[in-house]
């Protein structure tokens, strides 16, 4: 079983035929992209709510025109106070940091992390179903993180990973001493501590979806796990990925 | 009575929890031999094969082909497939399946494992291709993973199931990998 078949050739790994810079850009304008979505969607979200509400309040208004006093004077202050966030949320809007990234409330940073996550999560089950089809199964939960660190990372990112760690319980440690996505990455050595700090968060928002298609390739292979990633140093990132029902 | 040949009656893909994502069936061709195919007999048939898959799995470490799981009678019999992420395919033959023609294998020259590659292969191409659709989730099909309304876990792509219905059509005992992908 040496190749699956001839029309398999012409999406063959080893003769892509896509622009290798088109991955790094698609890589890189990945978090933005996922950000203006969320974003949008959550608009959505408050309009529609908004809409929901003022139903509620005209419902609430016509059937208490006819009842008493009371009621109408309390449904007229939750008009009030459902009136006042809206403008209050638009006002923290289109503020803007100094290298030009908005900044985001934390529900939006949670929904564009779960966003990149799964984005990454859906391209890694399609990866391993693809390039797992002429491989030996894998045996142990060791077998699959090899394949990860070694056929995966080298269609994906071009290259091997440097370091692998487990303490044989589940948990891997996974280190790429100059991981693809950073690589581009770079430090204002003139603004002192402070710029490697937000260099860094940066560089944190670009490993989201990588941490999906590990994600995605174990789930793949049968392996439910979790993998959080860091970066302490441009361009170095290491992903830690704990297997269910590993005790560290 | 015309000589026999073997043909596929029906194909079973599986997913990794062993529910059923899809069935296909093929009724035998030929005069005297155009009854429908039960689907619920098949059903059945392709529900003996998972305990088989299991019981060979330590063994069959390195490939993908299971080859031949069990005969059910003179002429039923069923190959299995298994992918890396636990995918099941299952082809049942009907030895007497169509009408032979020309220069092809017959009933009784009994069939070879290899012959059966090409189809799997075929298979496991149009799965890939499948995967490859971003408007398919393959949490949704699973029955432990889906977090929708569980109505039916199955496959509704119609280019897959147009591809598994080719597939079955088109193979005949030693097809070449090649002809089999069109």
């Amino acid at each position: 079983m040496s190749k699956l078949s001839p029309s398999l050739d012409t999406d063959d790994a080893q003769n892509p035929k896509a622009n290798a810079a088109a991955l790094d850009f698609l890589l890189i304008e990945l978090v933005p992209l996922a950000q203006r979505i969320t974003e949008q969607v959550q608009a959505r979200e408050k309009v529609l709510m908004e809409e929901y509400r003022r139903s509620k309040i005209f419902t609430n208004n016509t059937a208490s025109s006819s009842s008493s006093d009371k009621t109408t004077s309390t449904s007229a202050t939750d008009g009030a106070d459902v009136a006042s966030p809206p403008s209050a949320a638009k006002d923290t809007k289109a503020e803007v940091t100094s290298i030009g990234f908005p900044i985001v409330d934390e529900q939006a940073r949670e929904g564009m992390f779960w966003r990149l996550d799964s984005l990454g999560y859906r391209v890694g089950q399609g990866l391993v179903e693809r390039f797992s089809a002429n491989k030996p199964r894998p045996q142990t939960p060791l077998d699959c993180i090899k394949f990860v660190c070694k056929d995966l990372w080298q269609l994906v990112f071009r290259k091997q990973i440097d370091n692998l760690k487990t303490n044989h319980r589940g948990i891997f440690v996974l280190t790429d001493q100059r991981f693809q996505a950073l690589s581009r990455m770079s430090v204002d050595k003139r603004a002192g501590p402070k710029a490697l700090e937000e260099a860094l968060s940066r560089a944190q928002l670009s490993l989201y979806f990588p941490c999906g298609v590990i994600r995605g390739a174990l789930a793949g292979l049968g392996i439910t796990a979790s993998v959080t990633a860091e970066s302490t140093e441009l361009p170095t990132a290491t992903f830690q990925i704990k297997t269910k029902g590993a005790n560290a | 009575m015309d000589s026999r040949s073997p043909s596929i009656a029906c194909i079973g893909v599986i997913g990794r929890s062993n529910n059923p994502l899809h069935i296909s069936l093929f009724p035998a061709t030929g005069p005297g031999y155009e009854a429908e195919r039960d689907r619920l007999e098949f059903s059945f048939m392709l529900n003996t094969c998972l305990d088989i898959f299991e019981a060979r799995l330590p063994s069959k470490g390195l490939t993908h082909d299971f080859g031949l799981l069990h005969a059910l009678d003179e002429r039923i019999a069923m190959y299995g497939w298994m992918t890396n992420t636990g995918v099941k395919f299952v082809i049942v033959i009907d030895i007497e399946g169509t009408v032979a023609e020309g220069g092809r294998i017959t009933a009784g020259m009994g069939l070879r494992n290899s012959d059966l590659t090409p189809a799997f292969q075929a298979l496991q191409h149009a799965y890939i291709k499948l995967l490859r659709n971003p408007f398919y989730e393959p949490d949704d099909h699973d029955p432990k993973l889906t977090k929708g309304p569980t109505g039916s876990l199955q496959i509704a792509s119609p280019n897959f199931i147009r591809e598994v219905e080719r597939i079955g059509k088109a193979w005949y005992p030693g097809i070449r990998s090649d002809e089999m992908l069109k």
